[in-house]
């Protein structure tokens, strides 16, 4: 990456103990790093079921952690962050407002909650797959990164073909499109199991609220990653 | 005792059967819904019907005849509908922490935009109150509140400045859209799902066109010709959302929002077909509702009591979409959470005109 490797490697943003080992792929980000380059800023649609998870809350109302977390480790980086979630929606709705909301606002990178509605609602797996990949192509011809953070982990759908299936059909367009994906369901399984095998947590209702910054903290290091085309440095999880 | 079956009962109570069936993702009847063949869909329908019957509301009414009272009995109706929106606000919020309790599953938390509100009670609390947090699918109301809350102000306008009104309200949804501008959501940053800026023009054409005079008069007398043009309309957009025809947004002119298909800012394009669709179905209650007589009586009693059934079916859809999650959503599944629910909204009207009821007995 011509950009990416013009700019120094900072340090990349940490991930806090609690939130165990989790990795992404290390697939560049290049509209980013130019953004980065030219501009010191990136701008970022959040859009998806419910961003706010993956975006992960400031404290005091400051802005979200994942900006912060940027900000803080690239130095002179300008993070914009415009938060479209909308809960419930599948993968069909939010794809329409998708590409509205990328007219608009002329994002660099767009992250993209997608798959856990759709595996609720049992929305046909080849519909569903249909749908996130001509959005993708249709951001990549924009030129325009995209990360796709994967489904929730839910100890019941666990072994329901049709998550499976789901999470199986998102995982094939990440790597047929070549796009970064982000092992949400494995992040929030390591997780659980920390709880299980007795770390310390918030409260027994706090999973997914430790859930959410440590998502926070999973996204901007594959951000980070994204940008200057780093692998990463710590053990990737075994493949499922 | 409640009032004979009419057009705007009827076609509010089909509002709220599709709000019902809509807000519940992936259900199998959602297919049938007019939305599938139509760039607009209830929510157009039911906040043009809301600006309908405030029209009727206002000139209808021998007894609201100073401002003061005018003010009082919308001010009234707004608390109303704001006091409705807290209470199924809090009873969703309750489902979702119960239903997590009694799966074991965090994840319901986060199910319609709540999980801000079990992370971040403090402030997601103050924000649910101020209607800048809404929960996914509970965020019509909102937008009522707030064209209830304007309701006064449009009324003194329609009686002391009658010719600025329409013109003001357009002149307000075109800057919205070519600013753009709406309002914000905290303390999750975001904006309404329903850009209370643009959509308060269907509420105040809903207003307008209930007068028999002004642009009311002018679409009555050209009826026929406005059919006319709608007809072909209502076709192509019908044939541009089947197979999904529309221009690819990046490469439409600016300002954009002129010419896009987007909910959120209601753009011209659904406003649009929206008034054609009106226009077209607007005699087709009398030639209809003698073939269909049960489903009129049902719709029409639902509409009659729209509140409450709304404030109901908004709860049942979230129910609904809970045991969809349980039961890994079937047909079988489907038909019962539709016709239980149906029966539940009909229920609510049933028990809400009960006291009137007694009256007429008594």
């Amino acid at each position: 990456m011509g950009a990416g490797n013009a700019q120094p490697t900072p340090e990349l943003p940490p991930v806090a103990k609690e939130c165990g080992e989790v990795g992404s792929s290390d697939t560049p980000l290049p509209n980013g790093a130019v953004a980065l380059q030219e501009r010191k800023k990136i701008k970022i649609l959040a859009i998806g079921s419910s961003a706010t998870d993956v975006l992960g809350s400031g404290r005091e109302g400051g802005p979200p952690l994942l900006e912060q977390i940027l900000e803080q480790t690239i130095r002179g980086l300008d993070v914009e962050i415009i938060n479209r979630g909308f809960s419930g929606e599948l993968a069909d709705a939010t794809a329409t407002r998708l590409k509205i909301e990328v007219a608009l606002n002329h994002p660099d990178i767009v992250l993209w909650q997608v798959g856990t509605n759709d595996a609720f609602a049992q929305v046909p797996v080849e519909e569903f797959a249909e749908s996130v990949r001509s959005t993708v192509r249709w951001l990549k011809e924009n030129k325009i990164d995209v990360i796709l953070v994967g489904l929730h982990y839910m100890k019941q759908l666990a072994k329901d073909p049709h998550y499976q299936a789901i999470r199986d059909s998102l995982q094939q367009i990440a790597v047929e499109e070549n796009v970064l994906r982000i092992r949400r369901s494995e992040a929030i399984e390591i997780l659980a199991r920390l709880r299980e095998s007795g770390r310390p947590e918030p409260s027994d209702f706090g999973l997914n609220e430790a859930g959410y910054n440590c998502m926070a903290q999973y996204v901007a290091r594959a951000i980070a990653v994204g940008l200057y085309a780093k692998p990463p440095k710590w053990p990737l999880p075994q493949k499922r | 005792m409640p009032r004979q079956p009419n057009a705007v009962d009827f076609w509010r109570g089909f509002a709220l059967v599709s709000i019902f069936v809509n807000h519940i993702p992936g259900i199998w009847y959602e297919r049938l819904t007019h939305r599938n063949v139509s760039i607009s869909d209830s929510a157009e329908l039911f906040v043009f019907l809301a600006g309908w019957s405030l029209g009727l509301l206002v000139r209808g009414r021998p007894e609201l005849v100073s401002a003061g009272r005018l003010v009082a009995r919308l001010g009234a109706r707004a608390l109303k509908i704001y006091a409705a929106q807290i209470l199924i606000c809090s009873l969703a919020l309750a489902i979702l922490a119960a239903t997590a309790y009694l799966l074991d599953n965090p994840l319901i938390l986060e199910l319609n935009n709540a999980a801000a509100f079990f992370q971040d009670p403090a402030r997601t609390q103050i924000g649910l109150v101020l209607l800048t947090h809404q929960l996914g699918y509970f965020d019509i109301l909102p937008l009522y509140v707030v064209l209830m809350l304007a309701a006064p102000a449009i009324a003194l306008l329609d009686r002391f400045a009658k010719r600025m009104l329409l013109p003001g309200s357009l002149a307000l949804y075109f800057a919205a859209l070519a600013v753009p501008f709406t309002a914000p959501t905290w303390p999750v940053s975001g904006q309404w799902f329903f850009n209370p800026f643009t959509w308060q023009a269907i509420f105040i054409l809903g207003f307008a066109l209930s007068r028999e005079e002004g642009i009311g008069r002018f679409a009555r007398r050209h009826l026929r010709a406005i059919r006319l043009v709608s007809l072909p309309l209502v076709l192509v957009t019908a044939v541009m959302v089947w197979f999904n025809l529309f221009p690819d947004p990046i490469h439409l002119p600016e300002p954009k929002l002129f010419f896009l298909n987007g909910k959120s800012f209601l753009t011209p394009i659904r406003l649009v077909q929206f008034l054609a669709l009106a226009a077209l179905f607007s005699t087709a209650f009398p030639i209809i509702a003698p073939w269909i007589r049960p489903v009129t009586e049902y719709l029409s009693t639902l509409g009659r009591n729209s509140l409450n059934v709304f404030c109901v079916g908004s709860l049942l859809s979230l129910i609904g979409q809970i045991l969809r999650l349980l039961y890994t959503g079937s047909f079988l599944i489907d038909t019962i959470v539709v016709g239980v629910g149906m029966a539940l909204l009909w229920f609510t009207a049933w028990v809400s005109e009960w006291q009137d009821r007694q009256l007429v007995v008594a």
